[in-house]
C-alpha cells in the first residue's frame, strides 16, 4: 500500500493530501475478512442471513447467535470485528429504547439506520477512537397497522375528528447497510463480508426492485446465496444463521425472529443441491435443451 | 376558568353535586402504612423453639386471603430455604414484613457465603435490630419475633418493637391478639400469679418457679391460645402455621382454625 | 425539666405558646399529597383447574363522571400472563410502558432455541414479584402508583397463579381475588364457588367464566362507578390467552326498579 510510511494513516480523523481517511479504509479491510452477511428485502418482509465461520470444533452447534434483535421488529447482522458488532447492537438497542421513551412507539427502521449512521460516523472524527470494524445490515418491518402509543388504553373515536383515516397505507419492509465510514443507504438486497462480490452478483439476479419475491422465497435465496458466497473459502466450516421479520399477517407477526429450524434446514438442503455438480441437469439439457434460458 | 375545573376534583368520599360542610382546603395525604391484622407467638423450650401464627390477612373488615404465612425460614438454601435454622415471624404491615424478611434472609445467606459457617441466632438477632433501627424515622411497621437454638442448643427467642429495641425472652405474643394471648402465656409459661400452695400468706407467698416446658405441652398451649384468640379477635382465624426448631431442623405444620 | 418525653425537643409552651400543628403534623414528616384522578373500578379473578379467569369493566371515571367508556384495563403480557389494573389509569399506563420495556429487554437475553424459549419467558409469579417490588419502592418514596393490580396466569410449574399487589406494595394470593368494590360484592360470590385450593381442582373453565360473568353483573347493578361493557381474559395451560375486550353484560333485569318509590319526580 502506498499509504504506508506516509504517516497519514497513523491517526484517526486525519485526511491524506488526496482526501482519504486511511483508518476508515483499514476498518473496511477488517470487514472484508469477516463471514458473509446478507439481507434481502422481500415483498412481505426482510430476511437476514450470515455465514458464521466456525473457528473451533469446541463451539456448541447452533449456539452463539450472531444476528441480534433491536426493539421487537428490527434485526441487525454484521460482518467484521465481532465485539464492534456487539457494541453496535447495544447502541442500537439504547437508541430504540430512548425513542420509545420519548415517542411511546417503536422506532422506525429508517430512523434507527439514521441514528446508527450518525453514531458510526462520529467514530471517524476523533483521534481518541477508531472507526467501527463492522459493516452492519439493518432490516426491519415497520407496522402497517395504525398503532396506538405504548400504554394506550382505548381505541379512540371511530369516525370524525380524531377518527381513523380510511385506507391509509404506511409501514412495510426496510433494509439498510451501514459502513465503517458511517455511510448508509437503503437497499433491496445488501451483502458484506468476504463473499460479498459473489453474493451481490446473485442478489442482482433476483430483480428485487420489482418487489415480487415472497418472504419464503427470500429465505431460500438467502440460504443459497450464503452457500454460493462460501464457495471461495470451502476449506472452512460454517453455520448458516438466518432470521426474518414479516408483516403482521405473516409468519412472525411483525416480530424479528429466527427462521424456524425446519424451514432453514429445507432451505439449506435446496442450497446444497443447487451447488452439486449437475449430472441430472446435463441429462435434462440433452432432453429439453431450453433450460439454459432461465 | 381554572376554578371551574378545580371545583369538583374527586375526593376519596362519594362525590356530591353540593359542597361539603367544611369549606377549608381538604388534602388527602398518602398513608404509606396499613394493618393486615393477625397474630403470632413464639415460645422457647429447653431444646426447641416454637413459632406460630394465624394465616389470615385482612384490610379493615375484609379478609384478603385465608392463607398468607407470617412465619419465614431465614438463611436456608434455595427458594424453599432448606436446612435453615432460624425462623422470623412478622405481624403488622405485611409489605414491610416481607421487605424485612427478604433483607434479613439476604444478610444471613451472605454471612454464610462470606464466613463459611452459619450465622448464630444471637448474631442474627442483633443484626435484625440494626436493620429495624436503620429505618428509625420511617419504620418497618411490624412486630418481629426471631428464634432458633443458641450455641448451647437451648431454645432462643428474641422479640422486637418496630424500631429495633429487642430482648431475649421465654415467650412472646405479637399482633392484634397479643393482648389476649400474652397474659395467657405469662400465666402458663412463666407461671405468673401462680404460687406454691401453702407456702405462706401475703408477701410470704412463694412464686411458682418457671421451668422449661416439654414440647408436647407447649404445642397444646399454642393451639389453645389460637383457638381462643380466634373466638375473640375478628382479625385472627382461618389457619394456624406452626414451626418448631430443634437440633434436627425445622418442622412445619399447618392446621385449620375457624374461618368465620 | 419536662419529664414527659413527648415534650422533649419542642419549644416550651410556657415561653412560646402552644405548638402550632399546622406547621408540622404531629404524626410524622411532611407528606406528598396526591390522589388518583381518572380511575378504573374493580378487577375480579378466579382460578380453575388448568388456569385463571379475570375480568374488569371498560370504564374510566373522573370522580363521579363516567369519563372514558372504552378503556381496556386487562393487559396480556405474554402467552401465560395477564394483568388487571384497578385505580389510577395514568399510573396503569406508566406500568404498562414499564412492562413493555421489561419484555423487550427479556427478549434480548433469551434468543436460545425456540423449544426452551417458553420456559425462559417470564411467568406470572416472576411478574408479580417484579410488580410488588416496583409498587413497594414507590410507596416507600411517598410517591405511590395508585393501583390495585391482579396478576393472573401460570407459574413456573405451569400451575394456575393468581395474586395481587396494591399501592402500598401489599401482596397476597388466593383462589379468588377482587379489588375495590369487588372485594365487598364479588368476593363472597366467588368464594362460594371456589372456597379453597381443593375446590380449584374441581372447577371447570366454563363454570369459572360463568361465575365471573355473574359477578360482573352484580357489580354493574351495585357499583355506581361501573359500566355494562367489560373485558375478560382466560389463561389456560397449553392454550393461547383468550382476551375479549368488548363484552356486553347480558340478561340484565331491572324489573325491580318499577317498585321503587320515593325518588325523583314521580307522581305517586
Amino acid at each position: 500500500m502506498t499509504s504506508i510510511g506516509t504517516g497519514y494513516d497513523l491517526s484517526n480523523s486525519v485526511f491524506s493530501p488526496d482526501g482519504r481517511n486511511f483508518q476508515v479504509e483499514y476498518a473496511v479491510k477488517a470487514v472484508e475478512n469477516g463471514g458473509t452477511a446478507i439481507g434481502i428485502r422481500c415483498k412481505d418482509g426482510v430476511v437476514l442471513a450470515l455465514e458464521k465461520l466456525i473457528h473451533s470444533r469446541l463451539l456448541k452447534k447452533d449456539a452463539n447467535k450472531r444476528i441480534a434483535t433491536v426493539d421487537r421488529k428490527v434485526g441487525v447482522v454484521s460482518a467484521g470485528l465481532l465485539p464492534d458488532g456487539r457494541h453496535f447492537v447495544s447502541r442500537a438497542r439504547d437508541e430504540a429504547a430512548q425513542w420509545r421513551s420519548i415517542y411511546k412507539s417503536p422506532i422506525p427502521t429508517s430512523s434507527l439506520a439514521d441514528r446508527m449512521g450518525g453514531y458510526v460516523q462520529a467514530y471517524t472524527l476523533y483521534s481518541s477512537v477508531r472507526p467501527f470494524g463492522v459493516t452492519a445490515i439493518v432490516g426491519g418491518w415497520d407496522s402497517e397497522a395504525e398503532l396506538g402509543v405504548d400504554g394506550q388504553v382505548g381505541s379512540g373515536p371511530k369516525v370524525g375528528a380524531g377518527g381513523k383515516r380510511e385506507g391509509a397505507k404506511s409501514g412495510g419492509p426496510y433494509l439498510y447497510m451501514i459502513e465503517p465510514s458511517g455511510l448508509y443507504w437503503g437497499y433491496y438486497g445488501a451483502a458484506t463480508g468476504k463473499g460479498r462480490q459473489a453474493a451481490k452478483a446473485e442478489l442482482e439476479k433476483l430483480n428485487l426492485a420489482d418487489g415480487e419475491i415472497s418472504l419464503e422465497q427470500g429465505v431460500k435465496e438467502a440460504a443459497r446465496i450464503i452457500y454460493v458466497a462460501h464457495e471461495d473459502s470451502k476449506d472452512k466450516e460454517f453455520e448458516l444463521e438466518m432470521t426474518w421479520v414479516s408483516s403482521l399477517e405473516g409468519p412472525t407477526k411483525g416480530h424479528h425472529q429466527e427462521v424456524p429450524k425446519a424451514l432453514r434446514e429445507e432451505a439449506e438442503r435446496l442450497a446444497k443441491k443447487s451447488l452439486e455438480p449437475e449430472d441430472e441437469e446435463e441429462e435434462a439439457r440433452v432432453e429439453g435443451g431450453d433450460r439454459m434460458e432461465e | 376558568m381554572a376554578s371551574v375545573f378545580s371545583a369538583s376534583i374527586p375526593q376519596e368520599a362519594p362525590g356530591y353535586s353540593f359542597n361539603h360542610l367544611s369549606s377549608g382546603t381538604r388534602e388527602h395525604a398518602f398513608n404509606p402504612y396499613t394493618d393486615n391484622g393477625g397474630s403470632t407467638l413464639g415460645i422457647s423450650g429447653a431444646d426447641f423453639t416454637i413459632f406460630a401464627g394465624d394465616t389470615r390477612s385482612t384490610s379493615g373488615y375484609n379478609i384478603n386471603t385465608r392463607y398468607a404465612p407470617k412465619l419465614f425460614k431465614i438463611g436456608g438454601e434455595g427458594p424453599s430455604n432448606e436446612n435453615a435454622r432460624i425462623v422470623l415471624s412478622v405481624v403488622g404491615f405485611a409489605a414491610d414484613g416481607n421487605a424485612l424478611k427478604e433483607r434479613l434472609d439476604t444478610v444471613v445467606k451472605m454471612y454464610k457465603y462470606q464466613h463459611g459457617k452459619p450465622m448464630t441466632v444471637a448474631a442474627c438477632a442483633q443484626r435484625l435490630s440494626h436493620i429495624l433501627y436503620s429505618k428509625r424515622f420511617f419504620p418497618y411497621y411490624v412486630h418481629a419475633i426471631l428464634g432458633g437454638l443458641d450455641e448451647d442448643g437451648k431454645g432462643a427467642l428474641y422479640s422486637y418493637d418496630p424500631v429495633g429495641s429487642y430482648e431475649r425472652e421465654q415467650c412472646r405474643a405479637a399482633g392484634s391478639a397479643s393482648s389476649l394471648i400474652m397474659p395467657f402465656l405469662d400465666n402458663q409459661v412463666n407461671f405468673k400469679n401462680q404460687y406454691v400452695p401453702g407456702s405462706g400468706v401475703g408477701h410470704a407467698l412463694e412464686q411458682r418457679v418457671p421451668e422449661p416446658l416439654p414440647r408436647k405441652d407447649v404445642e397444646q398451649l399454642v393451639k389453645d391460645a389460637f383457638t381462643s384468640a380466634t373466638e375473640r379477635q375478628i382479625e385472627v382465624g382461618d389457619g394456624l402455621q406452626m414451626m418448631t426448631i430443634t437440633k434436627d431442623g425445622i418442622e412445619e405444620v399447618y392446621s385449620p382454625l375457624k374461618k368465620d | 425539666m419536662n419529664h414527659f418525653p413527648h415534650g422533649w425537643g419542642r419549644p416550651r409552651d410556657d415561653v412560646y405558646g402552644a405548638y402550632n400543628h399546622a406547621y408540622l403534623q404531629p404524626d410524622g414528616s411532611k407528606q406528598h399529597t396526591q390522589s388518583p384522578i381518572v380511575t378504573g373500578t374493580s378487577v375480579i379473578a378466579v382460578k380453575f383447574k388448568d388456569g385463571v379467569v379475570i375480568a374488569a369493566d371498560n370504564l374510566a371515571s373522573y370522580g363521579s363522571l363516567a369519563r372514558f367508556t372504552d378503556v381496556k384495563r386487562l393487559r396480556r403480557f405474554n402467552s401465560r400472563v395477564v394483568l388487571g389494573f384497578g385505580g389510577d389509569v395514568s399510573d396503569m399506563q406508566h406500568l404498562d410502558r414499564l412492562l413493555s420495556t421489561l419484555s423487550i429487554r427479556e427478549d434480548y437475553s433469551s434468543t436460545a432455541s425456540e423449544s426452551d424459549n417458553a420456559a425462559r419467558e417470564l411467568n406470572a409469579r416472576n411478574l408479580h414479584t417484579y410488580l410488588a417490588k416496583v409498587m413497594y419502592k414507590r410507596r416507600s418514596e411517598f410517591n405511590p402508583l395508585w393501583n390495585a393490580i391482579l396478576v393472573v396466569g401460570l407459574d413456573g410449574e405451569s400451575q394456575p397463579f393468581l395474586a395481587t399487589v396494591d399501592l402500598l406494595g401489599t401482596t397476597f394470593s388466593a383462589p379468588t381475588l377482587a379489588t375495590g368494590f369487588g372485594a365487598h360484592l364479588a368476593q363472597p360470590i366467588l368464594r362460594r364457588a371456589v372456597p379453597d385450593e381443593a375446590a380449584v381442582a374441581e372447577m371447570t373453565r366454563e363454570k369459572a367464566v360463568g361465575v365471573v360473568r355473574e359477578c360482573m353483573k352484580v357489580l354493574f347493578y351495585r357499583d355506581a362507578r361501573s359500566i355494562d361493557k367489560y373485558s375478560m381474559a382466560v389463561v389456560e395451560k397449553e392454550k393461547e390467552v383468550e382476551l375479549v375486550e368488548d363484552e356486553q353484560l347480558e340478561q340484565q333485569s331491572w324489573a325491580f326498579a318499577e317498585g321503587i318509590k320515593g325518588y325523583g319526580t314521580q307522581t305517586v
